[in-house]
């Protein structure tokens, strides 16, 4: 493997990374389509020894270090995808869709968690929502009162008390207690 | 200026560099190659490191910090803390973020504070050698060691002064130090069995392309383990001559478990070990009392079958996620010095059918390659004679909590890295306006059975019906292994980014801070100023 000169890899990153996302697997590992999963990982090692991020840690321009890497990461993705009989064969439904890359796109059923759901009581509930609510408006003061109620009510909450302590924290600093709470609507 | 590589062990560590394209290894102030990872601390501040530190286990076992590999980036309250609190003579407490901090004479420590006053030994012992200074090292984990053992293993590196240039997989090292695949495609198996951890590797070797096939092993199983089975045999033999269980006598214990690690390195080389312990513990009219003991290896081999036969399984499970069998591996590397044990050795043949590569110290092989491997990231690898890629994957998958107590995958186990994916979720609830992602390792459905790594909180959704709002959620693994947690709010087209807080982690600025008054102590070479 000759290897590439700094320029040749500028050049390289210069013509790639604004097309990155129209390129295929195949077209990034420089294999056609039905090629086995030997031919693809020759290809991949080629590559890798080219431009795997060790090869260019001294790389000075941050930048081009960025998209080399980011480069790099879509070529692993692809020979991890062209490697693997399952996902292959889920590539190439994808690719008859016209989709370059296999993603995981059916969004979720399930939510992600909502922090309040750790507290119990719906008195500490109904006064943690209130506190984030001045949080958000940056009414410190408003914040440490409504925690301060959620505690008596659910003195164990971990939540409530991070909370709490978030709140005191920036009504102590310089500016913080002076900022009048917003008009309510 | 230098660069190195260390081999931060559980029971001894490493140093190693390039120098005129060969690797040397740094001795220690006893002519040997090994540093013990021991730190020690007398009440005035002093600090006693590695071979001057040893005898200071017995001496004054409260204050010396050994085995710290198996503590560091874990939280207190973690299984492995907790199982190693039973063992570990010296005093530790949960300290902020929920970390492990060590009790000294004059204030605490945290894990990676002790690694990296180790570090900045090895540092030294490195410069002095070289008569160089040394401000870069490549460090090595076990393959298994997940993101916040990798991130703390930074930050001691940090705080000895160090940039650290790669945090690299132990088998990694150990097959770049073999020099193998140059010009030829091979199959290799790393067995690595240390002092704390064991770990098995399955690397494609071509044409000095590496490519981790697939890894796994036993974060909590070592050489340490052994000794401690060889100690119950010396207990229970001196509990049935003078009826006192030294278990129960933290000075006893101390002496025996370092005559068991003796009598484990004898049986290595010969079919029985005798000896005469005097003075290991103190009898009711204050008689010093003694043990004299005869154990053979086949008595010692009885105790650690269970053991052995636990990184076999290990070596079957990763070959089963690499869909491979034990035939289809052409070499097998051993690497720890716990493969000096005969047993060890005849059970990895067994399974593999082959004798396993042995010509390269296997204490120091891993040293090696991180040497090679920081000439290679330093100085583009320019007096070596080929210039190795390390392709190295996950070693667990990654993901976050969702609603019902599940998790769900965003990256895989065994992937190349670096790699970068981004799933989409919603909110559970209507006018939710915070989510919580919760990060944690592992390959379960449920949360619950995963390692927690931490957690990020987005705030400022927009108030809508719940699923109305999405919110990305991009993780990213870079070629240290470590992750970095992204989440933007796709309704608003805001972008919003949040750190992951990591549990059981130094923060940034304690970091600092530590690497500072590190600096301190080194500059004027006394001890600390004392805090207010």
């Amino acid at each position: 493997m000759a290897g590439m000169s700094s320029e040749q890899l500028a050049a390289f990153v210069r013509q790639i990374f604004p097309r990155l996302d129209q390129l295929s697997y195949y077209d990034l590992l420089g294999v056609p389509s039905g090629s086995d999963q030997a031919v693809v990982r020759t290809a991949f090692y080629r590559l890798a020894a080219d431009l795997h991020p060790d090869r260019h840690h001294t790389l000075a321009d941050r930048e081009l270090k960025e998209q080399l890497e980011m480069i790099y990461a879509r070529v692993c993705e692809g020979y991890q995808v062209l490697t693997k009989p399952d996902k292959r064969a889920a590539y190439e439904r994808a690719l008859n869709q016209g989709k370059k890359r296999l993603t995981t796109t059916d969004r979720d059923s399930r939510g992600l968690q909502n922090p309040e759901d750790s507290i119990k009581h719906p008195e500490a509930k109904k006064f943690f929502r209130l506190g984030m609510i001045s949080l958000g408006r940056k009414d410190w003061k408003g914040a440490v009162m409504s925690f301060s109620f959620a505690r008596t009510y659910e003195p164990s909450s971990a939540l409530v008390a991070q909370k709490l302590s978030e709140a005191q924290a920036a009504l102590g600093k310089p500016g913080g207690a002076g900022g009048a709470p917003p008009k309510t609507p | 200026m230098a660069v190195v590589g260390i081999d931060l062990g559980t029971t001894n560590s490493v140093v190693a560099t390039v120098r005129d394209g060969q690797v040397v290894v740094v001795p220690n102030s006893q002519e040997g190659y090994l540093h013990p990872s021991v730190v020690s601390f007398s009440p005035d501040g002093l600090k006693y490191f590695s071979v001057d530190a040893v005898a200071r286990r017995i001496l004054d076992p409260k204050n010396t910090v050994y085995s710290a590999k198996r503590l560091i980036g874990l939280p207190f309250r973690s299984d492995e803390v907790q199982k190693a609190l039973v063992r570990l003579p010296y005093e530790l407490r949960e300290g902020n973020n929920e970390q492990a901090v060590f009790i000294g004479p004059d204030r605490t420590y945290t894990i990676p504070e002790i690694s990296g006053l180790l570090l900045g030994y090895l540092r030294q012992c490195a410069e002095m050698f070289l008569s160089d200074s040394v401000n870069a090292a490549v460090i090595t984990v076990p393959a298994n060691f997940n993101d916040s053992q990798r991130r703390a293993t930074v930050d001691a590196g940090r705080i000895a002064g160090l940039d650290v240039l790669r945090v690299l997989n132990e088998p990694t090292a150990a097959a770049l130090a073999y020099g193998l695949g140059q010009n030829m495609s091979q199959r290799i198996a790393v067995y690595d069995f240390g002092g704390g951890t064991f770990d098995v590797t399955i690397l494609q070797v071509e044409n000095d392309v590496f490519e981790v096939l697939a890894t796994g092993g036993d974060t909590f199983l070592g050489g340490d383990d052994l000794d401690s089975a060889l100690l119950s045999i010396l207990a229970d033999l001196f509990n049935a001559e003078h009826g006192i269980d030294p278990r129960n006598d933290q000075a006893a214990r101390s002496r025996l478990l370092i005559a068991a690690e003796q009598v484990k390195r004898h049986l290595s080389d010969f079919p029985e070990a005798r000896g005469d312990l005097k003075n290991i513990a103190v009898g009711s009219s204050g008689e010093p009392l003694a043990l004299r003991f005869h154990i053979a290896r086949t008595v010692f081999e009885t105790a650690i079958r269970g053991l052995v036969g636990r990184t076999i399984q290990a070596c079957q499970d990763v070959l089963a996620s690499a869909q491979l069998a034990a035939s289809q591996i052409d070499e097998v590397i051993m690497v720890g010095g716990t493969t000096r044990v005969p047993m060890v050795r005849a059970e990895v043949e067994k399974y593999f059918g082959r004798p396993p590569r042995t010509d390269l110290n296997p204490d120091e092989v891993v040293a090696w390659g991180a040497a090679i491997q920081a000439e290679n990231l330093a100085n583009a690898g320019e007096s070596l004679p080929s210039r190795a890629v390390l392709l190295d994957v996950t070693p667990r998958a990654l993901g976050i909590a969702v609603t019902g107590g599940f998790a769900e995958r965003i990256i895989d186990r065994n992937v190349p890295v670096p790699v970068e994916q981004t799933r989409i979720f919603s909110t559970s609830a209507d006018n939710q306006t915070s989510v919580r992602i919760q990060v944690c390792q592992g390959e379960s459905r449920r949360f619950e059975e995963n390692v927690p790594l931490g957690e990020l909180e987005l705030a400022d959704l927009q108030a809508a019906r719940r699923g109305a709002v999405s919110i990305e959620v991009t993780f990213k693994v870079d070629t240290n292994g470590i992750l970095r947690v992204r989440a933007r709010d796709g309704a608003t087209g805001a972008v919003r980014e949040a750190a992951v807080n990591v549990r059981g982690a130094m923060s940034d600025s304690e970091v600092e801070e530590a690497a500072e008054r590190q600096k301190y102590r080194e500059a004027s070479n006394l001890p600390e100023v004392p805090q207010e």
